[in-house]
């Protein structure tokens, strides 16, 4: 096989794939690190940002990557007001209520989008676009800018954490909760802050996989594993690891059909998730083992 | 005291479970579709048909001594989970007297296998098309009204075949759909008719890049990718991506294929090397008296599955109405309705059909979609054609032998 069609068939779209999980396994690794549940509604947020999106491209008739900002401070809010409506009321009982549901939530997200956006496949702009010749590396506008905005989002975000006062205070209740409140840390706010990126971020990734294909009502659920598989593979709690291993599931993604059947490509994020639950289960980085 | 009060309570729960029962009871029949899911585009004219068929039942006289013939619609989502809870909810809380639907193969084996064959009650889909449903041990009470993809896979293989196109990929979704059409083609195509194809792959849906697929798909050589997949689902991405990417030259669809939402996203103009088939109603009286009651109550008549579906529930009102509203008597019904022997019946003539019956009469429907004459295995015959995009949607190319 030429080292192009590796590149351009496998390589690229493994790595825009990648970029994809990133943004939202590191909501799912700052959710999980910090309050402690795995948010199974993860996806199906990202679809109700892709969606946003979409709503101000056609009412606004902006253009999609001016309508990301407004779908990231939408669902952030959404995300925000999810939290105080409904996990809020059950902060003090066992993790496990938390996450079942969120799979109710997950679902209420979906029959909104369903509702108000009906079930049709729909895109950001129609027709379709080829992509460019870079010295023989063939990759599409929108590609770039997906990578580029994983990039820039992430970068800022881990800034935010190890810089600013809130991020330590993050970072803080994410090693020790009681330590950080006895310390005086407003445990109310560092959760706010959490929803607001983790919503931020999820909408970023749902909005880019609406760009780079379709929007469907079932897309982000369809991306729930293989986004919880990147956020274990690169350490619970762990930013860069999140990014990490969200590159590697969708590399892997890719690679896999070389060598096994097409079929069973779904099962690569599985197969994954499984072999770093039972060899490592800190992940790459050493995250928290839950 | 507590015992009396007690009395007089369970005393007026009984007076108001007996109230609530009409004088007349209504004869449910499910309409059971993918109205989420994959093929959540083309539901919606599907379960409109069938309800254009229940309303003119009950514009006519209803179904036995007057009673309301009443669609209960169920979500069946296009897979064999959705399928089976459907199909529990309709036969077991609902208590349906026959089932129109669901509409995905997937889901109908699931649905018949585990509740309506059990359960005795007839079963009828309009756009179930997998070759494994003529298989089922049914007891004979499960029908369709379009034809097994077994004959349009390998119609579409003849065609293909007159129509000079030479080397083959197959690219088809992992389920019941796809696997049996791109079984039935890949036979015809290889093994009866000499032609190559380079690559047979099956994908899941929902996945975000099918690019590496499509790369493992262009090796061998093939010019031509023939996609048994869904237009609303991951079709549409695979055909994006293999345009996007310039992977192949022309593109060769299913009757899944065939959505308008394959020309809405990707545009007229970039179409033109895409062809898909499809089951056409050959044109007959009942098929334009089908089409001008639809246009009447606001519907698409071109939509594909309407006609199916409409003769699918007249059919199942027809074996209700013969069968007294005896569950356990509507399949054996069924075939005695349209069987080629009778009085002919065409859509919309429900009070003829009523006294027909009445009166002992045989009676034969000749559907809109076909004359639905069952085989043993509750199968239709059916006719094709190829159709290209054209400026104003899909147009028929040829039809298809």
């Amino acid at each position: 096989m030429e080292l192009f069609e590796l590149i351009n068939f496998y390589l690229v779209p493994g790595i825009v794939l990648g970029s994809i999980y990133a943004l939202g396994a590191v909501g799912i690794t700052l959710i999980f690190a910090i309050l402690r549940y795995a948010h199974l509604a993860h996806g199906d947020l990202a679809t109700l940002g892709a969606f946003i999106a979409l709503a101000a491209v056609t009412s606004l008739g902006v253009s999609p990557l001016a309508a990301l900002p407004v779908a990231i401070l939408a669902t952030a809010a959404i995300a925000v007001g999810i939290d105080k409506v409904f996990y809020n009321h059950l902060r003090e009982r066992p993790k496990i209520v938390t996450v079942m549901a969120s799979l109710g939530i997950a679902l209420m997200i979906r029959a909104v989008v369903q509702v108000v956006w009906g079930v049709d496949t729909q895109t950001y702009s129609r027709g379709i676009v080829r992509p460019e010749d870079y010295f023989g590396i063939r990759i599409r506008d929108r590609e770039i800018y997906t990578i580029l905005a994983m990039l820039v989002l992430v970068g800022a975000l881990q800034m935010f954490l190890t810089q600013s006062k809130w991020g330590k205070a993050m970072r803080a209740m994410s090693d020790n909760p009681n330590l950080a409140l006895l310390s005086g840390i407003d445990n109310k706010k560092v959760v706010m802050l959490t929803w607001i990126i983790a919503g931020g971020l999820c909408a970023a990734s749902g909005f880019f996989l609406g760009y780079n294909t379709e929007l469907k009502s079932m897309m982000g659920w369809h991306m729930l594993l293989p986004m919880f598989a990147a956020a274990i593979l690169g350490g619970v709690g762990r930013v860069e690891g999140a990014v990490l291993g969200g590159l590697i599931v969708g590399i892997a993604e890719e690679l896999s059909v070389l060598v096994i059947p097409s079929e069973y490509k779904a099962a690569m994020a599985f197969a994954i998730l499984l072999f770093m639950l039972l060899v490592r289960p800190t992940g790459l980085l050493k995250g928290k083992v839950l | 005291m507590k015992t009396k009060l007690f009395a007089i309570a369970a005393g007026l729960m009984t007076a108001t479970a007996l109230a609530s029962v009409p004088a007349k009871a209504d004869v449910k029949i499910g309409l059971l579709g993918g109205v989420s899911g994959p093929i959540a585009a083309m539901a919606p004219a599907m379960i409109d048909a069938a309800q254009l068929a229940v309303q003119q039942v009950n514009e006519q006289g209803g179904i036995g001594a007057g009673e309301t013939l009443v669609g209960v619609v169920g979500d069946s989502a296009c897979n064999p989970q959705g399928g089976t809870d459907a199909a529990t909810k309709a036969v077991n809380i609902e208590g349906v007297v026959g089932v129109v639907g669901p509409h995905c193969s997937g889901a109908v084996l699931a649905a018949a296998g585990s509740v309506t064959i059990p359960a005795g009650i007839a079963l009828i889909t309009p756009s179930g098309t997998s070759p494994e449903i003529s298989n089922l041990e049914d007891k004979g009470t499960v029908f369709r009204t379009v034809p097994s993809d077994d004959y349009q896979g390998r119609a579409l293989a003849r065609t293909m075949k007159d129509q000079g196109y030479g080397k083959v990929a197959v690219a088809y979704l992992n389920n019941d759909y796809g696997t049996g059409l791109a079984n039935a083609f890949k036979s015809e195509y290889v093994d009866e008719l000499g032609g190559e194809i380079t690559q047979f792959a099956a994908h899941e849906e929902g996945k975000a890049s099918y690019r590496s697929n499509l790369a493992e798909l262009a090796k061998g050589g093939a010019d031509t990718l023939v996609i048994f997949d869904y237009g609303d689902g991951t079709g549409l991405t695979i055909l994006r991506q293999a345009l996007e990417n310039g992977f192949f030259d022309k593109f060769v669809g299913g009757d899944g294929m065939k959505s308008d939402a394959v020309i809405n996203e990707l545009g007229a103009e970039n179409l033109a090397s895409f062809v898909a088939s499809s089951p056409v109603g050959a044109k007959s009286e009942s098929l334009t008296m089908f089409n001008d009651a639809f246009k009447g109550v606001g519907g698409d008549p071109d939509a594909i599955f309407a006609n199916t579906s409409y003769d699918a529930a007249f059919l199942m009102a027809l074996a209700v109405e013969k069968a007294g509203g005896k569950k356990e008597d509507v399949a054996a019904a069924m075939m005695e309705v349209s069987n080629g022997d009778g009085e002919p019946i065409r859509p919309g003539e429900w009070k003829k059909a009523k006294e027909l019956i009445a009166a002992g009469t045989a009676i034969d429907y000749k559907g809109a979609a076909g004359e639905h004459e069952f085989d043993a295995k509750g199968d239709v015959p059916g006719t094709y054609a190829l159709f290209e995009v054209g400026s104003d949607g899909f147009e028929v190319v040829t039809e298809m032998q």
